[in-house]
Order: structure tokens, then sequence, then C-alpha cells
């Protein structure tokens, strides 16, 4: 806890000295660079000793810590067990990586806005992240929560001269207000059945059948909007390529994964939940997973298509925790357990790996000077440093072998499958329902990521202008480097990421896991990468093989073959788009894909056009028509708006009139 | 240790012969006396003493994706049971571990094909991801219904016994799966009806078209590992279908190398009777090998022979 502390103290001290440095751009920068630094070696400190406690941590047991001064309503109540400690874990190393990204980032900024402000707000929104995660009251939980939104909205308009990043920006605001409001709602009710806003307290209460159902609908509706589900996801395509990219490695890697806390903390809380419940959690997983991939191929754009990866990837994560609280309902500790540790382990995962995948088409971006993809190809020989390291990252989102991903895809397969064996009729059904969909989600995230590797950084250029492509320096480099590490090390020596994972889905779970059980798990995945290891020595085997046979030939370099076509330019290249129509075809019917044409007329064409895009059906069908509702209908209550600040004061006075003589009756 | 040899030897000796007695069939449809059955490992040696040609626009990804796309292709194959014999690695769950393997393998080679640049590479990559992705699902649906029969999540407890009792019991399910999985199986080795690996125009072609610019090793890595991944499927295919085993390893072993030749020729006469399904059809088949494994699972919960 101290450590915690330490950190929140240098956080806290160094974001005011930013501030008050903020004129100076060199001394605010270095300050930030070098808090920011010792603050996550402390975050990281903390967060570790926790998970590697080896004694059995109780749901219950946490290390606490209290300020004895009592505010109406709340305390300052906070405490690290271990399913905090994981999400610490993984805020404080993308924290550290996209900070140090960003100083690198915004070193030759030239533009309008305070770079020594951006960087204090960077800080605060690191600390309100931790205080929502170690928050153990219920006040603090929303006063954390609704400061982090805040303080993200400013981090996001960044660059808000553009009116594309208003917009994006505004749409944010909106959308996590309503999940507040959720949240809110779910808190007073739980309060009021525990009789008090403190989550030992909730956690000890009974909570009937009817009540914890009403509970997990806000909390999936408060909760699921932060984190992405389909259909509370428009903020995100929409948010995460307005801001910069380390914001959005920071968005995408952290703060949609506290909604994934937010909504485990509810279960830690309630415990029991009726069955259709879970089942609910696991169809809009299904839904968010293969909606979300399939719209992240129809993106042209490049940040735009992460942002849509990512809700697949909270998808997978809830396809986790949806079949890990079916085994609980069930009474059933080895699928509960293993679903849970799934979930737990790839929001890990995903959260380094989306970070670097940010980080890196952030570097993208600053050198080609656009996101879209059609502009872009052949990369990977002008940016080797940046190509490679995305290339770790779209290994590691498929899911491949060798790399992160697969552990824990391997896990949420692994748990589905015990359901198939361990539950009743009902329970099957939808453990083949998440087979069917993840095996979907791994096919298709697999084609977007060949897409998208392929499009940005092999083949041609397909950029008219001749641009001197920069590549990234050290201090933007480095931090990718890290998380690229963190990659293949857990997905070759899984052991330790997975130990923690199973110390936080205890507590969820509230049963330790059975050493049987963690056995049984440990072993295929040892024995897994024995077959890669195996893998890779048949590869070293083959590339010598390859070598000693062309020893004798002098390598030979011409042009591609163009099946006889002898003057193809670069602009004649499969596209992003021509790739990804043949599934976008097979899934028209779902997914509004649009192909807009004007053919080319008469003998001598002077014009021709074609574009194709896929339109988010619940922004379109859903968002815009009750929105629409919504402003007609308060354009009718705008006579109260005056905007005079007497007469709002005026307004607190009726109110506190009307509350006086309520409670005086 | 014996078990293991005869395991790797089986598994890196004998993909090849079955694209040559596939090729014997069709020429013995067509009435032709064809090329000799040893005609791949000819084609695959000559292969290997050429020199390779590269495109000044390819990566290392373009040298390095046979290799990695055979190594991936050959690990898979360490965890499947062959002629009865025991793999040398087995663990619950594998089959996920198999299937990834797999898709990793397409997955280098569709970048190898972007890497050339060249826009029949990139539509043949793209089709062979597209179709691809779409057959991953019914494999892992096939896998999940064998392995809830034999009560079991490694591949090797699956076909080797695992089943041997599920013929009797619930029979339609099987010859179900059976379909769907040979359906899937002509969509993942690029075969007719859905790619003719002998076409001559690169607009039509599947996988061909993305190893276009592929040549010397390179090419004979690629085509050895087409060999054994369609190896990998047809011995899933044979163990799903002949579950009966005379526990003597090596006359399993020579009844194994039996059915295998007579799964060539299945291929083969398919190939020979049928005509290739235009591109959009294609979708249509693997949606059927889908619902047929559906309909297998509804099989299984209405029998009860779920647990």
């Amino acid at each position: 806890m101290i450590f915690l502390l330490v950190s929140l103290f240098i956080l806290t001290t160094s974001s005011l000295l930013i501030f008050l440095f903020c004129q100076s751009r060199k001394i605010s920068a270095r300050l930030f660079l070098w808090s920011l630094v010792a603050a996550c070696g402390f975050g990281l400190l903390s967060a570790g000793s926790v998970l590697c406690q080896k004694t059995m941590v109780g749901p219950l047991t946490s290390v606490d810590f209290q300020v004895p001064v009592h505010l109406p309503l709340g305390e300052f109540y906070i405490g690290i067990d271990p399913l905090s400690a994981f999400f610490l874990l993984l805020l404080f190393i993308v924290s550290l990586a996209a900070g140090i990204y960003g100083y690198g980032y915004l070193r030759d900024y030239s533009g309008p806005r305070n770079v020594g402000v951006h960087l204090a707000l960077f800080h605060l929104l690191t600390i309100v992240m931790v205080l929502v995660l170690v928050a153990k009251n219920a006040v603090l939980f929303l006063a954390a929560w609704e400061l982090m939104t805040v303080v993200s909205y400013f981090l996001i308009t960044f660059t808000n001269d553009n009116e594309q990043v208003r917009k994006a920006g505004y749409i944010y605001l909106i959308a996590t207000h309503v999940g507040v409001f959720c949240l809110a709602f779910m808190f007073l009710v739980m309060g009021a059945q525990a009789g008090s806003m403190n989550f030992d307290r909730m956690t000890m209460t009974p909570f009937p059948l009817g009540l914890s159902a009403l509970l997990f609908m806000l909390a999936f509706v408060g909760f699921g909007i932060k984190a992405g589900f389909i259909p509370f996801h428009v903020w995100l395509p929409h948010a995460h390529p307005a801001a910069p990219s380390y914001i959005s490695a920071l968005l995408s890697g952290v703060l949609i994964k506290i909604g994934i806390y937010g909504l485990m903390r509810v279960m830690v809380i309630v415990k029991d939940f009726p069955l259709w419940c879970p089942v609910g959690l696991l169809i809009m997983a299904a839904i968010s997973g293969v909606g979300g991939v399939l719209y992240a191929l129809g993106q042209h754009e490049i940040k735009k298509l992460l942002a849509y990866h990512s809700i697949e990837n909270i998808g997978i994560i809830a396809l986790g925790l949806g079949i890990g609280m079916i085994g609980h309902a069930y009474h059933q500790d080895t699928v509960a357990l293993l679903g849970i540790t799934a979930a737990l382990l790839h929001t890990f995962n995903h959260a380094i790996f989306k970070g670097l995948l940010f980080l890196s088409a952030g570097s993208v971006i600053r050198s080609t000077h656009t996101g879209d993809m059609e502009h872009m190809g052949g990369l990977l020989k002008r940016l080797p440093w940046t190509g490679h390291l995305f290339l770790i990252g779209s290994l590691s989102i498929c899911a491949l072998p060798l790399f992160n991903g697969f552990i824990s895809e391997w896990l949420v397969f692994r748990s589905l499958l015990e359901g198939v064996f361990h539950l009743d009729i009902f329970g099957i059904i939808f453990s083949i329902l998440g087979i069917v969909a993840l095996a979907l989600i791994g096919g298709l995230a697999a084609l977007c990521f060949a897409k998208a590797f392929g499009v940005i950084f092999l083949g041609h250029n397909r950029s008219s202008e001749g641009h001197d492509y920069k590549e990234c320096d050290l201090t933007m480099r480095g931090p990718m480097v890290l998380l690229a590490v963190i990659c293949l090390w857990v997905g070759l020596f899984p052991t330790t990421m997975v130990d923690y994972a199973f110390q936080a889905a205890q507590v969820l779970t509230g049963v330790p896991m059975p050493l049987a059980l963690k056995v049984a798990i440990m072993n295929p995945l040892l024995l897994a990468t024995r077959v890669l290891s195996y893998g890779i020595i048949i590869f070293v085997i083959l590339a010598l093989l390859r070598r000693f046979l062309m020893r004798h030939y002098l390598v030979h370099l011409t042009e591609t073959w163009g099946c006889g076509y002898t003057k193809p330019s670069s602009r004649m290249q499969y596209t992003a788009s021509s790739f990804a129509k043949p599934i976008l075809k097979i899934f028209r019917s779902v997914l509004f894909f649009k192909v807009e044409a004007v053919r080319p007329k008469g003998y001598f064409p002077t014009e021709g056009k074609l574009s194709s895009s896929v339109k988010d059906v619940s922004e379109i069908f859903f968002f815009r028509p009750l929105f629409f509702v919504i402003k007609k209908f308060s354009r009718k209550l705008k006579w109260i708006q005056s905007g005079h600040t007497q007469i709002y004061i005026l307004y607190i006075l009726f109110l506190l009139v009307i509350l006086l003589v309520w409670k005086l009756h | 240790m014996n078990v293991l040899l005869l395991h790797l030897a089986i598994l890196f000796v004998f993909p090849p012969l079955l694209l040559g007695s596939i090729g014997k069939t069709k020429a013995f449809f067509a009435g032709r006396i064809g090329p000799p059955l040893l005609q791949p490992y000819y084609d695959i040696l000559k292969l290997m003493q050429k020199a390779s040609v590269y495109s000044v626009t390819t990566n290392w990804i373009f040298r390095a994706a046979p290799m990695v796309s055979l190594a991936a292709v050959v690990s898979a194959g360490i965890l499947m049971p062959v002629a009865g014999v025991k793999p040398p690695v087995q663990f619950g769950g594998d089959l996920i571990l198999f299937v990834y393997l797999l898709a990793l393998a397409r997955f280098v080679i569709v970048l190898a094909a972007l890497d050339t640049g060249s826009s029949f590479e990139g539509m043949g990559a793209s089709r062979e991801a597209t179709f691809g992705c779409l057959s991953e699902i019914t494999v892992f649906l096939n896998l999940t219904i064998l392995a809830l029969l034999s009560r079991s999540l490694s591949l090797s407890e699956i076909f080797l016994g695992g089943l041997s009792s599920s013929w009797l019991q619930v029979g339609p399910v099987l010859i179900l799966v059976v379909v769907s999985f040979f359906l899937v199986l002509l969509v993942e080795n690029s075969r007719i009806p859905i790619d003719d690996p002998e076409t001559h125009l690169e607009l039509t072609m599947i996988h061909e078209v993305m190893v276009l610019d592929h040549s010397g090793v390179d090419l004979a890595y690629i085509l050895y590992g087409k060999a054994v991944k369609l190896f990998l499927f047809g011995t899933m295919l044979v163990s799903m279908m002949m579950t009966f085993r005379t526990q003597d390893l090596w006359v399993d072993t020579i009844f194994f190398f039996f059915e295998m030749i007579g799964f060539a020729i299945l291929i083969g006469v398919v190939e020979s009777t049928m005509a290739r399904l235009r591109l959009n059809k294609v979708s249509f088949l693997l949606f059927s090998a889908f619902i047929f494994s559906i309909f297998g699972f509804i099989v299984i919960l209405v029998r009860g022979a779920h647990p």
C-alpha cells in the first residue's frame, strides 16, 4: 500500500508542479517524464507485491488505507485486493509506455495548445484511474469515475481546433454521462440495501435475485458504455481517431478496461445473479466481438480500425467473463475460475498489444500525415522499427501462437469447452454459441490484420506524393519495444501472468483455486510452449537447409511478376477495400455495406468513381433517431434555461423549500 | 522412441504421395496414364535444386513465410495421432493449438502474397483469407462435437479410440460431422470444387495465385507444406471414419496407409466428376458445412449423448 501512496503522491505533486511550470515547455516535459517513470515504478511495485503474496487471499482481505476524516456520504477509503492489483499492473505499464511516447511525440509539437497543461492532465488521468481501481467507497468511486471522464475528455480534444475532434469529444462526453447516471443509480440502490456506501459492507449484504438482476442491468449499461459493448460503442470509433495516439493507447488499453473492472467489481459485491444475466452478457459479448471485427474490416482509417478492434476484444473478454459467470451460477468452479481467469488475462494482453498497435499507428500517422490506409503501402522499408513493432502487435491481436493473444484466447476457448463438458443442455447451447463466435472472431481478426499490415507496410507505396518518411526516435521507440517484449514474454513464458490472473479470479469466484485445476491449466500451457519450441527448431532447420541449398546461387532480384502485364502502377495493387470486399459481401445483410459507383459513360469516359463504406448500424438507426427525438423534446424545455445565474439559484432555493416541506411531513 | 520415430517418419515422408495418388486417379478418369505416382517428390526435389528469383518490392517476410508456414504445419502435425501412433506431445486443449498453428501458416503466406505488391496475389490472398476464416468456424465446431463425444480435449485421445463406441450410439451425428468436415477439407486444401490447383488463369485461382512469385526452395517448401496440410486433414477424416484398431502397431500402420490412399482416391474422384463452383457460391458451401455440424449438435443434444 505504501508504494501506491508514494506513487500517488509523486503524481499529485508533479502534476501540480507541471501545471505551475507549464509556461516553460522544457521544464514541464522533463518533470513529466521523470515523475511518470518514478510513479509507475512504485505503482508496479505495489501491484506486484499484492499479486505475489503466496498466502491465500480471500475476497475480503485486501491491503487497505483509510483517511479518518468523514466527509458527508463518503470517506477516503482505498484498498488493493488482487483484482485491483491486476488492473493496476496493466494501468501502470500502459501509462508508462504511453506517457514516454507522448513525451517524444510532443517534443516537436508546434500547435497552439499548451503542452504543459496537457501533460499535467495526463498525470491527473493516471491518478483518477488509480483511484477508481482502488476505491472501496461508492462515493469515492463515483467521484473518481466522473473526474476520469472529464479529464479524458480534455485529453481527447487536445487538437480541438479541428471540427471533427470537437464532435468526437462531445459524443464521448454525452455517452459516458449516460453511463454515470446508471452507475449513480446502481450504487444508490446498493447503498440503500446495505445501509452504507462502503464496498466491504455491500459485499457482506445479501441481495435478493430480482434486485441483483436490476443491478446487473444498470452495471451493464453504465460500465458497458465505458467498455464499449455494442450497441453502446458509438463513442469509441469517434474518440480514438480524434485523440493523439498515445491517448488512444491509454483509452483503449486502460480506460475501457476500467469498464470491465467495474463490471467485475459489481460481481464481487453482488455475487449471485439469476441465470439470464450471465447468459445475456455472453450473447452481448458474442455480438460485440463479431460486430466489432466486422466493422473493423470495413474501415480504411487505421485508428478507426483499431478502435473497432477494441470493441471486438471487449467481446472476447466478456465471453470469458460470461461463461465464467454461467459456471458460477451452475456451481461449476472449474468453468467459473477458468472463464474469469481467461477474461482477466485477455484484459491484460489486450491492453499491451492494443497499446503497442496504437502507438505504432501513431508513428505511421506522424510520418505519413494521414490515417487513410489507402494512401499507404510499402512502409516497412521506410519505417522498419514501426513496421516490425506493428507486425508483433498484429500477430498478438490475431492470437497466433508464440504471442500473448494466443494464450488468453486459448484459455477462453478452454473455458468454453469446459462449459460444454460440465453444464447442462442450456449451458451447452450457450457455450457452443461462444465457441462459434470466438472461432469467427479469430478468423476475421486474422483477415483484418492481414489487411491492415499488408496494405500499410507491404507492397508499393500508393501515395502519389513523395514523402521523406521520418522514423520515430528513441523516446517513441522505447515504449513500443517494451510493450512488444511483454507480448512475446507472455506468449512464450505464460506461467507468471496466468498465475496473477488466477489470483485475481479467486476474488471474483470467492473460492480458492484447487491445486489440481491449476496444474491442469498450467501443464497444457507448458506443453504448448514446448510444441512451439519444436516449431522454432523446425524453422531453424528449414532455414539452414534453404541456405545450404542456395549456397551456389546468387540471389536474383527483379520486378514482381505481373502476369504478363508489363506496366503495373502502384495504384493497381489490391487496396484495403478490395481486400475486405469478399467477406463484407458475405455479411452485407447485417452490415449495411454500401458500394457507390459512378460508372464511366460513353466511348471516352472522363469520370468514374467507386467507393465502398460500412456504416455503423447502431449509430445510424438507433442513436441518431433517439437523439433527434430527445433534442425535439428538450427544445420545449428551453424556457427553463435562461442563462442567468440568479435564476438558477432561485431554482435551488425552490428545490430546498420543497425538500424541507417533504421532510417535515 | 521407436513409435516416435515412426510417427515423424510417416509425417515427413508420406504426404506428397497423396498428391501423386490424386493425380493418378484424375488421370485414370481422363483416360490418360498420368504422371508417375512419385511425381510430387520429384517436383519437390527438383525445385530444391533451383535458384530463386525475388522481387525488389519484397521484404524478408516474403522469404521467411514459406519456412514459417511449413514449420507451423509440421508442428501441428506433431500433435496429430497418425496411424494409431500416439503423437510425441499431447495435452488437454491441443486441438485449439492445432487450429491456430494452421491459421498461423495461412496468415504468413497471405502476408507474403501482399508483400509482392501484385494485384493478382493480393486478390488470391483476399480470397484465401476470406474462405479460411469461414472454414475455421466449422473446423472448430466439428472438433468440439468430437471432443464432446469422446469426453476429451486432446486430439490423440479423440482420434485414438475415443470415438469407437460413438458410431454405435450416435452414428448419425458422426455422419453429419464427416460430411461437414469433408466439405471444409476441400476448402482448406483448395481442391475442386472450390479451387482448381491446375487452372491456368490467374483471375480464377485462389491458393495458386498467392504463391505466383515464389520459386526454388521457397516454392518447394510451400508445395510440401500444402501436402502435409492435406495429409493432416485426411488423417483426421480417416480416423473419424475408421475407428477400428487391431492394437498391433505394424498392422495398424499398413491399414492406415491403405485408408489414406483410399482418401486420396476419393478426392481424385470428386475432382474428376465435379466442375468448379463459381467464386461467390463457395461461401454457400461453407455455410452448408457449418449447418451440417450444427445439425450434428442438435442431434447430440436431443439424443442426450452429452453427460
